[in-house]
């Protein structure tokens, strides 16, 4: 059996500067031993010879795809409800607030979730409105939800989750809208009749081009994955996606500051969002 | 008032998708006054291989920075060799944000883009050179270290050596040393030269 | 201590810089652009900023004026540019900085702003 793949200081410097530089995530010497795991088991998976080789490799490779590989290992992927929940505080004390002080009709207010994935995300938003958000008895709230792989969508209508993905839902909204079904939990047919969950695919612009008038878009935790060019085509779909003024946030570790500055950062107490210039430039 | 479930038209696979635009509607798009229609003839537009001279006429008279953006973008997927001509000539422009679009429209073609950065680099302009260095930063080709000493050894701009400093640092090998300590020769008055040349080396011989 | 921002895409000027700066006694945080910048200035705001021009997303004239504009304590800004020309000096000034190197700069030039934009002793 071959020796473990030893990753030097030098080396974990030289790639931190330049995953940081790629992608705004910061891994600090806390981090070492769950960067090196990874880069080894990657420079093991491509058969390069040592870390320098394997750096060439992720920095040279014309079609990044070794870069993307890499970038999924080193973030953490999982989904769950009320995942990132300052996010979902900062939806009912600072977003929705802004919305509504502008807002001058009453057309629904429009919540976009992409990707739903399993649909623990649309599903966290609806909660959320229900049980925290004062102005659900005044105005309607549309949400969507899409996602690219259908079979996650039947999924996600479906709603049935894992003790795991309903751990940090609070006992009370446990109780009140989801029902045990063997070791699993599923949402009640209210909320599930709620969320109009669609296919599409956020690369492909002219897939999107029925998707227009929201005011607030979750894109968590996926652009992260996407290359360069797909990352930029999600930017502008996004905004042609969202009314002026409209909202849009991503997952912790990411930044339109790597993709794009069409969109304005604002910041709230709860977080930074972005925002779509209310006169557009 | 409540969560109401809405009805997006879902763009269905297997039914045929519209038929495209002709290339001279999608022409008369582009002059309108509303930035939202210039946006989406250009997202067509960037479908059509024969479309590139028409995005790139339309790019210097584009008023949005937002539209703008979407030329490059489209100027990026489409990637032919006048695409590629007519971002290399945004890096002469004052704009600054014309400058940055087409900077990073051309990291997204690396092998179209390698065919001219050695012209770029021998540009009388410094800021070009450094532009171009900037480049080759995110550019994924086998070439850019052996341009970067070549940078090292002849150019005799400042900034520009340092730029190309900078980058050795991410990408130099054995076979740049030599031209890193010539560098520091050259520019023996100039702390971050040093500073920046000191480090590379240190990473060259600790690989 | 006081916290000095450095935003700049070139990863070595901000190591550069940074080791002058913590050398002096400064706690330095980075960003890569303006825009990046400006995010980390919105979450806790800085004592002092040094900033590139030529920056891909956002570049230090749109990440001075937005900072101006933000509504967050303002500090003292030294923008860094490799241009000479005093034409640009003066676009830095109406964008909101507060003093204007000309780059690669030298340590003691940069700490001899830093402190007097502070209003520290110079010596």
């Amino acid at each position: 059996m071959s020796e473990p793949t030893v990753i030097t200081e030098a080396e974990f410097q030289k790639f931190r500067e330049y995953f940081y530089r790629k992608t705004g995530i910061s891994f600090d010497d806390s981090k070492r031993y769950f960067v090196d795991r990874r880069l080894a088991d990657r420079i093991k998976a491509t058969k390069s010879d040592d870390f320098r080789s394997y750096f060439m490799l992720l920095r040279f490779q014309s079609s990044g795809e070794e870069c993307q590989l890499l970038t999924n290992e080193m973030t953490v992927n999982e989904t769950y409800f009320f995942r990132e929940d300052h996010h979902f505080d900062c939806l009912v004390h600072s977003i929705l607030p802004a919305i509504v002080k502008h807002k001058k009709d009453s057309v629904p207010i429009r919540i976009w979730c992409m990707p739903s994935s399993s649909g623990e995300e649309p599903y966290s938003v609806a909660m959320t409105l229900l049980e925290r958000w004062p102005g659900i008895h005044d105005w309607d709230v549309e949400i969507i939800a899409s996602d690219i792989d259908t079979g996650i969508l039947n999924k996600a209508r479906i709603g049935i989750f894992s003790e795991r993905s309903i751990r940090n839902v609070p006992p009370h909204l446990l109780r009140k809208y989801f029902t045990k079904v063997g070791h699993d939990y599923q949402i009640c047919e209210d909320l599930r009749n709620a969320v109009e969950f669609t296919r599409a695919n956020l690369a492909e612009p002219l897939d999107t081009r029925n998707y227009r008038q929201f005011d607030v878009v979750f894109c968590r935790n996926l652009l992260i994955y996407f290359d360069d060019i797909s990352r930029r085509t999600a930017a502008e779909t996004f905004f042609n996606a969202l009314n002026p003024g409209g909202f849009i946030l991503l997952g912790h570790s990411e930044s339109m500051s790597r993709i794009s500055s069409i969109f304005n950062v604002r910041r709230f107490p709860e977080s930074i969002v972005y925002q779509k210039p209310t006169i557009i430039p | 008032m409540a969560l109401k479930r809405s009805h997006i038209a879902e763009v269905q696979p297997e039914l045929p998708v519209q038929p495209p635009h002709s290339l001279p509607e999608l022409k008369a798009q582009l002059a309108s006054s509303e930035a939202e229609l210039r946006r989406t003839a250009i997202l067509e537009l960037s479908k059509h291989p024969d479309s590139t001279a028409l995005l790139t006429a339309h790019l210097k008279e584009e008023p949005s920075a937002i539209v703008r953006e979407t030329i490059f973008t489209a100027l990026a997927r489409l990637g032919d060799a006048t695409a590629i001509a007519s971002l290399a000539d945004c890096l002469r422009t004052e704009d600054a944000n014309l400058r940055n679009g087409a900077i990073e429209a051309l990291k997204l073609l690396p092998e179209q883009t390698a065919r001219i950065i050695p012209n770029l680099l021998a540009d009388q302009n410094s800021d070009v050179r450094i532009l171009t260095i900037s480049i080759l930063e995110s550019l994924r080709h086998p070439k850019v270290e052996s341009w970067l000493i070549e940078v090292l050894e002849k150019d005799p701009h400042l900034n520009v050596c340092g730029s190309a400093l900078d980058l050795m640092v991410e990408v130099g090998s054995e076979m740049s040393k030599k031209a890193i300590e010539g560098i520091k020769l050259r520019f023996q008055n100039e702390p971050y030269i040093q500073f920046t040349a000191d480090l590379a080396l240190k990473r060259i011989n600790k690989a | 201590m006081k916290r000095v921002l450095v935003i700049d895409d070139a990863a070595t000027v901000r190591m550069y810089h940074r080791s002058i700066l913590e050398a002096a006694g400064y706690s330095v945080e980075e960003a890569v652009n303006g825009m990046e910048g400006l995010e980390k200035a919105l979450q806790t705001p800085f004592d002092i900023y040094v900033v590139d021009v030529n920056m891909p997303q956002m570049d230090g004239y749109g990440f001075m004026k937005r900072l101006r504009a933000a509504e967050v304590p303002q500090a003292p800004a030294i923008i860094v540019s490799t241009e000479a020309a005093a034409h640009d000096e003066a676009l830095a000034y109406q964008a909101g900085a507060n003093a204007y190197l000309i780059k690669p700069v030298k340590p003691e030039t940069l700490l001899t702003g830093i402190r007097l934009l502070l209003g520290e002793s110079v010596t």
